[in-house]
C-alpha cells in the first residue's frame, strides 16, 4: 500500500469530523443562453468527506450538467462550488480539474498512448517527474485489478471493455484527487462485467474513501452504489435526496416511488444485513436452522432459506453471541431494519 | 482477477504490396531507355534528349514539387487547425468553397492567368501549384480533426488539459492518418501539374513533353512523359512510406 492511499484510510479512521463537508453546492443554476427555462433550477446540496453520492434521474433532468459544473466543463449560470472549504466557482478551471478524478461512459483512453502514458496523464499535467510517476501507474494498475507488467505497455484497443474502464479509473486516481466524478462510468458495459466492476469499485471505495459524484440513470445501480442518493426530477428538481434505505421505505412523493419502481420492500431486504436485525433471540429454536455470517443480506439469506427449506437462521458470531432467528422474527426485524453501514 | 478478459491483438499490420510502384516505374524507365537505345535518333532528338538535360529537367521538376508542397503545408495545416476551433468554425465553408475553386479551374488556366498577371518562372510556378495542391490538404486538415472523437477531448479537458494541451496531444495526432492522406494527394497532383510549369518558363519534365509535340518527335514525348509517369509512382510510394511510418501506434 502505498503512502497516498495508506494516508487517505488513515484521514478515515481517525482526524475528519463525520459532518465535514466536501463538496458545497449554493444555489447552482444553469440556463444555456437562448433557452427559456433552467437546465438546472437552483439547488443546494451538502457531500460529505468520503461520501459516495449517486444522482439518479431520467434524461434531460440536469444531472449530468450538474455533474459536469462541479468540475466546471459547464460554467454555472449562478450559484457557488466549494470544494474543500474553499470557493472555487471563478478559479483556473484547468488547474481545478486536475485536483478531480473524471471518468465517463466512452473511457475516453487517447487511443495513440499506451495504458501507462494513459494513466501518468494527470501526474504529468502536474509536473511530477518520471521516477515518481512510473511506480504511481504500476500501483494503480494494481489497484484496479490490471497487472502492470502484462498491460503497461499495450495501447487501449488491445484491451476489452471492461478493462478500459478499469484503466479509467485508474487513470482518475492518478494524482490522487480528493473528489471524483464519474458519468455513467459503467453504462456501456455488458451486465455481467458491469456488476463485477461494481462490486469491485465498492470495495476499492472502502480502501480509498474518495468523496464521489456518480451519475447514473440506473435505480438498481444507484442503490447498490451510493451511500446517498439524490433523485432528479423531470424538472431539474431534486425529488429526494437521502439513504437508498431510507428511499425505499419513505419515498418523498409519488415520483420517487414510480421512479423507484415495484418491489421496493423486497429491494430493501438486500440492503440490510442480517447481523443487523434487531430484536432477534439468542437461544435455539425448534426446526433446522440455516448458518451464515453475519453480513449477508437479508435478501440473500432468506433465498438461501427457501432453497435450503430452513424456517430459522443462525447467525455466525463470536462464541457465545451467535444468534438464531425464526422467519417471523427476521421479517419483524427487517421492517423495522437500518441500513447496512458501508 | 480479470485477467481472463480477452485481449485483442492490433500489432500485426497487413503487409502493404508497397514493391509495386517502384518496380512499375523502375521497368517503365528501363523500358524508355533500352528504346532510346535501339532507336535511331535523328540530330533534333539527339540535340534535345542529352542526359544531363534530362537530368536537370527531372531535378527542376522535383524542386517545383517539394517547394509547392511544403509550401501547401505550411499553408494548409495551420489554416486549417485555425478554421476547426470553435471560435472561427463559421469561416471554414466559406474558406473550404474558395479552396474548392482553386482547384476546380483547370490548372493550365491558373498557370497562364498567373503567367499573364504576374510574370513568369520558377516561384510563379509554385504559386500556381500551391493554390491548386491547398484543397486537399486543408480540408483533410479540417476534416482529421473534426473526426476526432469529442468524447476523448470532453475526457482531455476533464482531465484538466488546456485546449492547446488537449490539440496538441489528443487532436492533432489522431488527425495525422487523415492529413499525410491529404498530404500524399497534394504531392501527386503537383507531380502531374508541374509538367505544365513548362508553358511558364519554369522548366520540369514538361519540356520535353512540349518539344516532343512542337516538333512532332516521338522519343522526346515518350522521355517527358514516361518520367514524369515514373516520377509521380515514386512519389506516391515514398509517400505511402512516410505515411506508415507516421502514423500514431495504436489506432
Amino acid at each position: 500500500m502505498s503512502d497516498s492511499f495508506g494516508s487517505t484510510a488513515l484521514r478515515l479512521d481517525s482526524a475528519s469530523p463525520p459532518n465535514d463537508v466536501m463538496i458545497k453546492l449554493e444555489g447552482l443554476r444553469k440556463r444555456y443562453p437562448g433557452q427559456s427555462t433552467d437546465s438546472v433550477r437552483p439547488l443546494d446540496m451538502e457531500i460529505r468527506r468520503g461520501e459516495f453520492v449517486v444522482f439518479v434521474g431520467p434524461s434531460g433532468c440536469g444531472k449530468t450538467t450538474t455533474l459536469r459544473m462541479i468540475n466546471r466543463l459547464v460554467e454555472p449560470t449562478s450559484g457557488q462550488i466549494w470544494i474543500d472549504g474553499r470557493d472555487v466557482t471563478h478559479t483556473d478551471p484547468d488547474e481545478l480539474r486536475r485536483h478531480i478524478g473524471y471518468v465517463i461512459q466512452q473511457v475516453g483512453l487517447i487511443p495513440h498512448l499506451t495504458i501507462s502514458q494513459n494513466v501518468g496523464l494527470v501526474p504529468k499535467l502536474l509536473g511530477w517527474d518520471k521516477k515518481r510517476i512510473e511506480p504511481r501507474v504500476d500501483e494503480l494498475l494494481d489497484l484496479v485489478g490490471l497487472d502492470p507488467a502484462q498491460y503497461r505497455r499495450r495501447y487501449p484497443k488491445q484491451l476489452s471493455g471492461g478493462q478500459q474502464q478499469r484503466v479509467g479509473v485508474a487513470r482518475a486516481l492518478a494524482a490522487d484527487p480528493p473528489v471524483m466524478v464519474m458519468d455513467e462510468p459503467f453504462g456501456a458495459i455488458d451486465p455481467i462485467t458491469r456488476e463485477r466492476l461494481q462490486d469491485e469499485f465498492l470495495k476499492l471505495q472502502q480502501r480509498i474513501r474518495k468523496t464521489i459524484v456518480f451519475v447514473t440513470h440506473d435505480i438498481d445501480e444507484a442503490l447498490k452504489l451510493g451511500d446517498r442518493i439524490a433523485i432528479f426530477g423531470e424538472s431539474s428538481q431534486l425529488a429526494q435526496f437521502a439513504t437508498p434505505l431510507e428511499i425505499l421505505s419513505h419515498p418523498a412523493d409519488d415520483y420517487v416511488r414510480s421512479f423507484v419502481g415495484t418491489g421496493a420492500a423486497i429491494r430493501r431486504l438486500g440492503l440490510l444485513r442480517v447481523g443487523d436485525l434487531e430484536g432477534a433471540g439468542g437461544g435455539a429454536g425448534a426446526g433446522p436452522a440455516l448458518r451464515v455470517p453475519p453480513e449477508t443480506t437479508v435478501y440473500a439469506a432468506l433465498e438461501q432459506m427457501l432453497d435450503a427449506g430452513a424456517a430459522r437462521l443462525a447467525v455466525d458470531g463470536e462464541p457465545g453471541a451467535e444468534r438464531s432467528l425464526s422467519l417471523q422474527e427476521m421479517l419483524a426485524a427487517a421492517a423495522r431494519g437500518r441500513q447496512v453501514p458501508s | 482477477m480479470s485477467r481472463a478478459e480477452g485481449v485483442i491483438d492490433v500489432e500485426a499490420e497487413a503487409p502493404v504490396a508497397s514493391w509495386v510502384l517502384p518496380v512499375l516505374a523502375v521497368v517503365l524507365t528501363a523500358g524508355m531507355l533500352g528504346y532510346l537505345q535501339v532507336a535511331s535518333l535523328d540530330s533534333i532528338e539527339q540535340r534535345v534528349l542529352v542526359p544531363d538535360a534530362i537530368l536537370d529537367a527531372t531535378i527542376q521538376h522535383i524542386n517545383l514539387v517539394v517547394a509547392s508542397t511544403l509550401l501547401v503545408i505550411v499553408i494548409a495545416v495551420p489554416l486549417g487547425i485555425l478554421l476547426s476551433r470553435r471560435r472561427a468554425r463559421w469561416l471554414g465553408a466559406p474558406v473550404l468553397a474558395l479552396a474548392n475553386a482553386g482547384q476546380a479551374i483547370p490548372s493550365i488556366g491558373v498557370l497562364v492567368l498567373l503567367a499573364i498577371l504576374v510574370g513568369v518562372g520558377f516561384s510563379m510556378a509554385v504559386v500556381a501549384l500551391v493554390i491548386y495542391a491547398l484543397l486537399p490538404v486543408l480540408r483533410n486538415t479540417m476534416v482529421g480533426l473534426q473526426q476526432v472523437d469529442r468524447s476523448l477531448i470532453d475526457a482531455g479537458r476533464g482531465m484538466g488539459m488546456s485546449a492547446r494541451q488537449v490539440l496538441t496531444t489528443i487532436e492533432l495526432p489522431l488527425a495525422v492518418p487523415v492529413m499525410l492522406a491529404g498530404i500524399r494527394v497534394a504531392l501527386i497532383l503537383n507531380v502531374g501539374v508541374a509538367a505544365l510549369a513548362t508553358y511558364t518558363n519554369a522548366g520540369g519534365l514538361g519540356t520535353f513533353i512540349e518539344s516532343g509535340i512542337v516538333f512532332n518527335r516521338m522519343p522526346i514525348l515518350l522521355t517527358g512523359s514516361v518520367l514524369t509517369i515514373a516520377l509521380a509512382l515514386i512519389v506516391d510510394w515514398l509517400a505511402g512510406l512516410a505515411e506508415n511510418k507516421l502514423r500514431p501506434r495504436g489506432l
